[in-house]
Formats: C-alpha cells, structure tokens, sequence
C-alpha cells in the first residue's frame, strides 16, 4: 500500500472513531468515556490486534498531531475574550496558578526522583498539568519522551476531572474563583468541561487558568529542573 | 453558499494562526528558547489582539473551531502510549499514584489560594 492512501487510512479512522465517542460521551457524560480516552484505547487495540506499527498509523497521524501547534496559539483567543475576569481579580489568580504550576511541577519531579525513575520519565512527568500539546512541547525541550507525557497529561486531567469536584467540596472551595483556578491549573482543558458544568464563569476562570498555568509550567519548568535535578 | 463560505473563513483563518506557530517556531529555534514555539506564537497573536493591532475577527472561528477539535488531535499523540506500555509495568505502576497525587495537590491547593485571596477583594470592595 502506498503511503498516501495509509495516511488517509488513518485519518479516516481516527475522526469516525472520535466522532462515535464523542455521541457516546454527549449521551452518558461519565468522566470515563471522555471521548479522548476512549478513542485512544480503540485505536491502540486495534493497532497491536493487527501488529501495525505506531509509526504507520501515524503517517496519517501526524496531519492531526501537526495542527496541535496551530491550535495552541487559538487559545490566545479566549484568553483575549475572558480579560476582563484575570482584570478584576489579577492577583488572586494569578497567585493561585502559580503556587499550582510550581507544586504541580515540583512534586512531580520530587516524587519520581526520590523513587530513582529514569529522567527521560521525570521530564516527562513535570508538565502533566499543562494541556497536551504544551506538555509534549516542554517534555521535548527538556529531552523527555513526549508520548509519555500526554499520558500522564490524560491521568491529570481524567483523575482530577473525577476526584478534583469532591475534594474541593471537602476542603470548602465553593466559589467560582477558586473551584475554576484549580480545575485548569491541575486537569487542563478536561477540568474546563468539568467547570463548564457549573456555569459559564468557573469556566471562564478554569480556561484562563489553563492558559497561563501553560505559560507557567513552560517557563518554570527548565528553571525547576535545573534546580532540582 | 453560506456554509461554504463559512468553510473558506474558517480555513483562511487556521492557516493564519499556522502562520503564528511557525513564526514561533522560527523564533525559539532562532533564539534557542526554552518554551515551546505554539506558546510563543501564542503570546504573539495576544499581544497584537490586545493593541489592536489584530482584529478578533480575523481569528475568531478558527480559533473557536480549532479548540472545539482539540481532544481530536490529541489523538495520535496520546496513542503513542503504545510504544511505551514497558514503562508502566513493575514498578512503573507507581507513576499513576504520583500523577494523581500531585495533580489533586494542585486543585486544592491553586484552589484555596485563589478563593481566599479573591473572597478577601470581595470583602475589600463591600
């Protein structure tokens, strides 16, 4: 088969699989069936099943992987659109987002250095919080493995979607700066959807939060490393 | 004819905000920086939306469509687990408490800081 026609192979398959999840996750709404999640686990069944190559699939693949740059400088455009909110409460944002980023980071990078895991792991561990496609950015400039780091990126995100809302009832958080800052800052764009839920300005706050913890967690992170390693 | 001109705004639009990530891209290889070249391109084309340099409008759908699709083109990526599935058997599997762990760590934490300070403006205000 020639390489064109495996590319749109590929392709083809991973939008009608994504498609079909994401009816399924609109219809049940469970964490778990989060559409990214469930499409990944299909088409990584499929892929050992029938002994294909990661590499192959992603001569398709990499069309879809390359517009995840594209789609990070869009988020410039909420950011732009929600300035009025970090405006009205600059500092207790941005407080919060920072000691998130820099807890998020160094407990990471401590925990995995204290149980001796490789460092192409730690690296890739660091910017689980962030959203995928600056986690895989910042995990290949500090020479981690950036597939890794989108799977820890999913456990961020899923985990704090599901346990994340519970937690912050325990502890009190019920008002929507506090509940969007720590939904962003620790689950990315899958706590956005979970703040969603509660109203239009946790999640506005939640993206906001999002946004700048990536531009955080991508300048701090170097700066953490080389401290701490 | 409205939605193929809507198709037509939408991928002009997607190749400018292209046009943002490789300039990033140029940049952090150039200056050989650190943060990721998306993220350059990123602040890029917020500082001109904030001078108004830019108009919104010129980016408004595809950035809207483009954030729409994002857990779609995650896929691929977070599909390259499968090359890696090694790393968490063992003791590998301790990498999934430590993830989790740390990132409610950050939620509670980034959480209380954020509602204190932002409760006590409030009261400030009152």
């Amino acid at each position: 088969m020639n390489n064109i026609l495996i590319g749109v192979l590929a392709l083809c398959a991973t939008i009608i699989i994504y498609y079909f999840m994401q009816k399924l996750y609109k219809k049940w709404s469970n964490p778990f069936l989060l559409p990214v999640l469930t499409s990944t686990i299909i088409i990584a069944f499929f892929l050992l099943i029938f002994d294909i190559p990661y590499q192959t699939y992603m001569v398709g693949g990499k069309w879809l992987d390359w517009l995840l740059g594209p789609a990070v400088v869009a988020l410039a455009y909420p950011l732009y659109n929600q300035w009025n909110i970090l405006k009205t409460y600059p500092l207790s944002i941005l407080a919060g987002i920072i000691l998130g980023a820099v807890i998020g980071i160094v407990s990471g990078l401590l925990l995995t250095k204290w149980l001796l895991f490789d460092d192409a792991i730690i690296y890739s561990l660091i910017p689980k919080n962030s959203t995928t496609p600056v986690a895989m950015e910042i995990a290949s400039s500090l020479s981690g493995i950036p597939p890794l780091a989108a799977v820890f990126v999913m456990i961020a995100g899923i985990g704090g979607a599901v346990i994340g809302p519970t937690l912050l009832k325990w502890f009190k958080i019920h008002h929507y700066l506090g509940r969007g800052v720590g939904m962003g800052s620790g689950s990315h764009a899958i706590g956005i959807t979970k703040s969603m839920e509660n109203g239009e300005k946790e999640g506005a706050v939640s993206t906001v939060a999002m946004t700048l913890s990536a531009v955080i967690v991508s300048i701090l992170s170097p700066i953490c490393v080389y401290l701490l390693m | 004819m409205g939605n193929v001109r809507n198709i037509g705004t939408i991928i002009l639009q997607i190749i400018i905000l292209s046009i943002f990530y490789l300039i990033g891209t140029w940049i952090q290889a150039f200056f050989n920086i650190i943060i990721p070249g998306s993220i350059i391109g990123m602040l890029l084309l917020f500082l001109l939306l904030m001078t108004k340099k830019l108009n919104v409008n010129w980016v408004s759908e595809g950035s809207k469509t483009l954030i729409k699709l994002l857990p779609l083109l995650f896929i691929p990526a977070t599909t390259g687990i499968i090359n890696y599935f090694h790393l968490f058997s063992g003791r590998g599997v301790l990498l999934f408490p430590i993830a989790l762990s740390s990132t409610l760590m950050v939620i509670l934490i980034a959480g209380t800081v954020s509602q204190y300070l932002g409760r006590k403006r409030l009261r400030n205000h009152e």
